[in-house]
């Protein structure tokens, strides 16, 4: 489903990404870890066409994405680090307004279903969005995936700065979702619920994706050794 | 999917404080003035209509005497205020309402520009279409400066563009969640300005396809200042600074190009003084004929061909009236001097028409205001068309005076007297303004002008937002 070949981003002379080669399947979890600087966000704007490759391939279902930016986009959904939506709409009609755009139309009840599918309680589902936690933010993001019908998530540090429940509602979603056969390529900083949450690991270093594992091959502590040898 | 984002983008603006605030505002503003300026006229109406009776009743009721007593003892003509001045007052209020007509003297002077006015007259001042030219695009600016700015800085464009929205449909969204609000604003003032305006009696040809097109520059002057705005909230990161770059803009183009311009036209074709005009126009008739002095050179040497050619030794042989005849071809003459001196002043004004038209490019404010003036009909060309007509009335009026005196008097019968019967056989002066055909067939470089402005202002857009980058 998601699938980067000899990945190489530079800037002038610098090297964002180099030669950096994975596939995502369907109903996977890929957690990118790595310290900031080694090139998990530059990977994943590769997927969203913001940026150029310098050479190698980006895939999404088989299909290029700069070669294909509209086309690749129809079937992901995007969710940062800090997810923005317009404070003076409310999550409905945020939903609304973003599903719209990839040419989704909704009632009003099945937008609330998938609102609430994605964990948003039912009173403020029509609250403006100026009211909304980072959490509540996140969770209209993965609602829009629900209405999208996504079959590709691109996540980027989506549980940085959530307090351990909202963290561990959204890593459970996220475990839905790829039940459903979505493919997740997700960046974070979090070993504890990339090992609970993700199907695979891939460790980046200055640009190079140094280690890549399962998780059901690694326990929490060797995880954490041999992130720690890679960063030192 | 533009309308969807159009549709938020309203849904949007309408909760914002600043929107409803300044909507409320302007349009409060603009209904006021066109209010205040409607009652305005209504009272110059009322005034214009007493004043041109009482003129009209004064000539024909000034008793019997000399008929060139009467050329002397004059009329007045009254320029009529158009009902589109008032959306657009323009020059008038430089320019003077009356123009005295008696013998030997075309009296509008007072009202040129050789008087004492700026170049910046030219500008018009407080009526609605105050609010018109120079708050609705400051509003425009307001409500837009962040229109794409702020889905950058919050970034929202990021989860946008990964919707797979292309850029160039969200800026067509926008375009039309910010013109569509303005067009809503000002619409029902131009409404209520037709039902009000079709229903005035005096001087009323109010003409429907006009003021259409009136508001159909206005909106084509909108959208300029809309394609504006969201060139340069797109191509500059910061909102603070977009709302800054963008009051720039304004400030270059309503405020300080007008000026820029009329101080280019004033260098390059100087307006003669009051004084320097009066002078030259009095040299000419000192050198030639005078009708009242018939030891003049000019004056002996007709006397003696007319002598000649009637085969008589004396001026009171001849079969009418020479003191009449005289003076008929002193006015001609004087006439003709005016004449000159006018259109040496038209050329002048028309060579810094030229320049304005040029300038025009410099600006999208400047073809608006001079197609919105002319369309008024408050312009300066609308004047010049006026006080011609009324010199043409002036040199007919006296010309039957004198005439009168020719056919029907003796030479030096100074004592000749004539009545109503020939004060009435002078028509009323009815001025006839222009056709709306030759207005606009005058102001093509304007509209051209406008249209340029649209077309390069989309273009840049176009190109600006084609090339947006979200990293």
């Amino acid at each position: 489903m998601l699938e980067a070949r000899q990945l190489t981003k530079k800037y002038n002379d610098a090297t964002a990404l180099n030669a950096v080669s994975f596939t995502v399947n369907p109903g996977e979890i890929f957690c990118l870890l790595g310290a900031n600087g080694a090139g998990k966000t530059t990977t994943i704007n590769l997927f969203l066409n913001f940026i150029q490759p310098t050479s190698g391939e980006v895939l999404i279902n088989g299909v290029s994405v700069p070669a294909n930016p509209v086309e690749t986009k129809k079937h992901l959904t995007y969710i940062p680090e800090n997810l923005t939506l317009y404070p003076n709409l409310s999550g409905i009609e945020n939903l609304d307004y973003f599903a719209g755009l990839s040419g989704k139309k909704y009632s009003k009840e099945n937008l609330q279903i998938f609102l609430t599918e994605a964990g948003l309680q039912t009173e403020a589902q029509s609250k403006r969005v100026s009211t909304y936690s980072k959490g509540m933010r996140q969770k209209v993001g993965i609602a829009l995936a629900l209405a999208k019908d996504a079959k590709v998530l691109l996540l980027d540090e989506p549980t940085s700065g959530l307090d351990p429940k909202a963290s561990n509602e959204f890593s459970e979603l996220l475990t839905r979702l790829s039940k459903k056969g979505v493919a997740t390529l997700m960046a974070t900083h979090d070993l504890f619920r990339a090992k609970e949450t993700g199907t695979h690991i891939g460790i980046m270093k200055q640009g190079v994706l140094v280690e890549q594992l399962t998780t059901d091959q690694i326990n929490h502590t060797d995880l954490e050794k041999l992130y720690l040898k890679h960063m030192n | 999917m533009i309308l969807k984002i159009a549709l938020k983008e309203l849904k949007e603006l309408f909760r914002e404080g600043r929107f409803r605030i300044a909507a409320v505002i302007v349009f409060a503003l603009l209904i006021t003035s066109f209010l205040v300026s409607k009652r305005y006229y209504d009272y110059v109406n009322e005034q214009h209509e007493a004043a041109r009776k009482n003129a009209r009743n004064e000539w024909t009721g000034q008793g019997e005497k000399n008929p060139h007593s009467a050329a002397h003892y004059g009329t007045y003509a009254f320029k009529p205020k158009y009902p589109l001045a008032l959306i657009d007052n323009g020059v008038d209020k430089y320019s003077g309402v009356s123009i005295f007509l008696e013998a030997h003297k075309r009296s509008d002077a007072q009202y040129m520009a050789a008087q004492d006015q700026t170049a910046l007259s030219r500008f018009g001042d407080l009526t609605p279409d105050f609010v018109l030219v120079f708050l609705i695009p400051l509003l425009i600016i307001l409500l837009g400066f962040n229109a794409m700015s702020r889905e950058r800085e919050s970034g929202t464009l990021r989860l946008l563009l990964s919707q797979g929205v292309k850029p160039i449909t969200l800026v067509a969204g926008k375009w039309l969640g910010l013109f569509l609000p303005i067009v809503l604003l000002v619409l029902p003032v131009f409404v209520l300005a037709a039902f009000l305006l079709a229903g005035v009696s005096n001087f009323g040809q109010f003409s429907m396809a006009a003021f259409t097109i009136l508001f159909v520059v206005y909106l084509l002057y909108y959208a300029v200042f809309t394609n504006l705005t969201l060139l340069v909230s797109a191509l500059v990161k910061k909102s603070s600074l977009a709302f800054v770059a963008l009051l720039s803009v304004w400030i270059i183009s309503c405020l300080a190009m007008p000026k820029v311009t009329s101080a280019i036209a004033e260098e390059l074709y100087p307006y003669p003084t009051q004084s320097e005009f009066e002078t030259q126009i009095a040299a000419d008739k000192k050198n030639g004929l005078d009708g009242h002095d018939p030891w003049n050179a000019a004056s002996k040497k007709l006397e003696a061909e007319t002598l000649a050619k009637y085969g008589v030794d004396n001026v009171s042989q001849l079969p009418f009236n020479w003191d009449g005849y005289l003076m008929q071809q002193g006015e001609e003459h004087d006439a003709e001097i005016y004449f000159k001196h006018y259109n040496l002043l038209k050329e002048t004004y028309e060579n810094q028409t030229r320049v304005y038209r040029t300038t025009a490019a410099l600006s999208p404010f400047l073809p608006t205001r001079f197609l919105s003036m002319a369309i008024c009909r408050t312009d300066y060309a609308a004047h010049w068309n006026f006080a011609d007509a009324a010199e043409r009335y002036r040199i007919m009026l006296v010309g039957k005076m004198n005439g009168d005196m020719v056919d029907n008097s003796k030479t030096g019968d100074w004592d000749y007297l004539a009545n109503e019967k020939l004060w009435e056989s002078v028509p009323d002066f009815e001025y006839q303004p222009p056709a709306y055909a030759a207005v606009f067939a005058a102001n093509q470089s304007n509209f051209a002008t406008l249209l340029v402005w649209l077309l390069v202002s989309f273009a840049a857009l176009y190109v600006a937002v084609s090339k947006i980058k979200v990293i």
